[in-house]
């Protein structure tokens, strides 16, 4: 059912229209290996993309190309139809919030707002209905007057995405801002720009190492790593089905398994593990498989595992607390090499297994994914 | 491994750290712990006391401010009276000279800022390591030429057959009066202002964040609005300080306007060495330095007002 809805989406993906294409980028600064290869991909008009990568993954340069700060060694990028690859950033209508946020310290919050449609000589009664609703919008009505010192982390984040936006731009990209805020802050921001991005309907692009951030935000992911496009799918589709291990490791909890690919799984000594491999894994190769930590299964005896192709015999090593969920490390002695990762989420028995306690864990074998791994 | 007597994995205590150690057992003895509360007016004494006798040695000017000189005896007069600050007034000729100073700042200023500050903007913001090298040693060179030689260079230079009328003879120019001229003295004053305030723009301008100049430009800005919006607002603390050390330099300066102006064109620390050395009038001299520095501190004590202290980028950032 899953998969249809991506068929269905994809059917009705070819009929809107491109906001951004980036054909054949490529950045190589002359030092080592390009920091972007041959980046290549579409970004629908209204849609919600984040490229997320490891920091020196080249997710920062790709983005700095975009908005004409960077000139590409090679490709094309057009921004609503149009090539841009000459055009300076003050003429590429483009809204970017900066990591730093950049905000004028020497102007009022209304200022800041106003600065991009000034500089675009907006008759001053424009300016101020247009100020007015941007400051609404980011909902900071009150704090028209008050300078960027004077605002809490979350009310510069604001301010800069009114100013990002106020003159009405092909294209609003975000340059990690949400980094430097702490988690609880993190979280609140990144479903404001949500909720701002779909009431505007302005296509964006963000950029971020965050995986959960990537996850809740986005219409669309592109993960990257060495400068390379490792994948570029749907949220759901990126979690679900990674193309590779980079993407498997980089996204959610695994724990990972390496062995020998054969026809029925993955051999590991005189085991042999059933799994899906990607089309890219060949046979007799060395293959890593990787089981997310929310489809191992845990239990004291072999009722709790229902279903389960696969099944051991092991003893909790570590428990690690997380709050709303608990990480059970186990060991088993017939993988001698390798610490399960475990999520237990229910908290009416988050006490059942201590450090010591022997345990029987298991999975589905359709759950575990095997990739080709040059070991 | 061809020194197996270092062991490299052993934490070795820092010589510094040692000699920071001996130090401050050394300070211990004179200054007692029980003292550290009181450290702060410690350091400070010095700095004080120098400023406690320089008021000591205006109070005195002030009092001989007060007496005239008898031409009879070449003595000062016994009783106390105004009238040297009346001579002052009333002179047409002090005056001019109290304008000619205050314009001369003036113009230093302005014309000194205007030529600092590109010269600064380029120091902090060239990604060339090799440019910003040769921009320091140009910067840093005249610092090592005195003020008195400089102004006997620019003699020679645009002196009747100096290099400069040289110059201009060849392309069939006559020679013209480059010195002893309003212009020339305001030429030697920028000329010698120009490091310092190079010197006091330069972190001003390094406090202002690359990226708001790039985000300004994102928004829309070309290179002048972001300059007349964005840079020269926030780099104004260093421009007030460069500016307000420009103009005190500048308005209580001798050698410039003595060698470059000749006589003809004379500040007020001329008039004053004028009254000391020259006439040996005192009492005017005196009276002469106590306007200069009543001028100089009102246009000090103005621009804190109208700015704050704030704005020199001193104190609590708000």
């Amino acid at each position: 059912m899953f998969m249809s809805d991506l068929q269905l989406d994809s059917a009705s993906r070819a009929e809107r229209s491109v906001a951004v294409s980036v054909r054949g980028v490529t950045m190589d600064f002359g030092s080592g290996s390009p920091a972007v290869k041959d980046a290549s991909f579409d970004v629908e008009t209204g849609s919600f993309l984040t490229i997320l990568g490891p920091s020196g993954s080249g997710k920062t340069t790709l983005l700095r190309m975009i908005a004409g700060f960077q000139k590409p060694t090679q490709g094309t990028i057009t921004i609503a139809g149009k090539p841009v690859d000459a055009d300076p950033p003050n003429r590429r209508s483009i809204g970017m919030v900066f990591q730093k946020l950049a905000l004028f310290p020497h102007m009022t919050a209304a200022e800041n707002v106003a600065f991009p449609l000034k500089m675009r000589r907006t008759n001053p009664a424009e300016i101020s209905g247009k100020v007015e609703k941007f400051l609404n919008l980011v909902k900071l009505d009150g704090y028209a007057e008050r300078r960027p010192h004077e605002l809490s982390g979350g009310q510069q984040q604001r301010v800069a995405i009114a100013r990002a936006l106020v003159f009405e731009p092909e294209l609003l990209l975000l340059d990690e801002p949400l980094a430097a805020l702490d988690r609880k802050l993190r979280e609140e921001m990144q479903l404001e720009f949500r909720r701002i991005q779909k009431e505007l309907g302005v296509t964006t692009i963000n950029v971020t190492h965050d995986q959960r951030e990537a996850l809740v935000v986005s219409d669309d992911i592109i993960v990257m790593d060495q400068g390379l496009i490792q994948q570029h799918d749907r949220p759901v589709g990126l979690y679900r089905a990674p193309n590779n291990l980079f993407v498997a490791s980089f996204i959610g909890v695994s724990t990972f398994i390496d062995g020998t690919l054969t026809a029925d799984g993955l051999k590991v000594g005189d085991l042999l593990l059933p799994g899906s491999a990607t089309p890219e894994a060949t046979l007799g190769a060395p293959a890593r498989g990787a089981v997310r930590a929310e489809q191992l299964r845990i239990g004291a005896g072999p009722e709790a595992l229902a279903g389960c192709e696969i099944e051991m015999d092991g003893k909790v090593e570590d428990v690690i607390f997380e709050g709303e969920r608990l990480i059970y490390v186990v060991g088993c002695e017939r993988a001698p090499d390798i610490k399960f990762q475990i999520y237990h989420h229910d908290p009416h028995s988050f006490d059942i297994f201590e450090i010591g306690s022997p345990v029987r864990i298991g999975w589905h074998g359709k759950d575990m994914k095997i990739f080709n791994h040059d070991a | 491994m061809n020194n197996p007597t270092v062991d490299r994995t052993r934490f070795r205590y820092p010589l510094r750290w040692r000699v920071m150690d001996s130090l401050e057992e050394g300070a211990s003895l004179i200054w007692p712990r029980s003292l550290s509360r009181h450290t702060g007016w410690l350091l400070l004494a010095p700095a004080l006391l120098l400023v406690g006798i320089l008021v000591l040695g205006l109070v005195q000017i002030a009092e001989s401010s007060l007496h005239t000189l008898d031409t009879s005896t070449y003595l000062p007069s016994e009783n106390y009276t105004g009238e040297n600050y009346l001579t002052i007034v009333e002179s047409a000729t002090y005056l001019r000279i109290l304008w000619r100073s205050l314009l001369g700042a003036a113009l230093t200023v302005v014309f000194t800022l205007l030529l600092a500050f590109p010269y600064a903007y380029i120091l902090v913001r060239t990604s060339s390591a090799l440019v910003r090298k040769g921009l320091l040693v140009i910067l840093f060179l005249p610092f090592f030429i005195g003020q008195v030689v400089r102004a006997y260079g620019w003699l020679i230079i645009l002196g009747n057959s100096g290099a400069v009328n040289e110059v201009l003879g060849l392309v069939g120019v006559e020679p013209i009066r480059l010195l002893f001229n309003y212009p020339a003295v305001i030429f030697g004053l920028v000329q010698y202002m120009l490091p310092f305030a190079v010197l006091l723009l330069a972190p001003a301008l390094t406090a202002i964040p690359q990226e708001i100049e790039t985000a300004a430009g994102s928004l829309g800005a070309n290179w002048l609005q972001s300059l007349w919006y964005v840079v020269l607002p926030m780099a104004k603390p260093g421009l007030i300080g460069a500016g307000l050390v420009v103009a005190t330099l500048s308005l209580t300066d001798f050698a410039m306007p003595a060698m470059l102006g000749g006589g003809s064109q004379d500040f007020i620390a001329n008039a004053i060495y004028d009254q000391f050395f020259r006439t040996a009038n005192q009492g005017l001299g005196s009276a002469l330095a106590l306007v200069l520095v009543a001028i100089g501190s009102l246009i000090v004590g103005l621009v804190f007002m109208i700015f704050g202290a704030g704005t020199l980028g001193m104190g609590a950032k708000k």
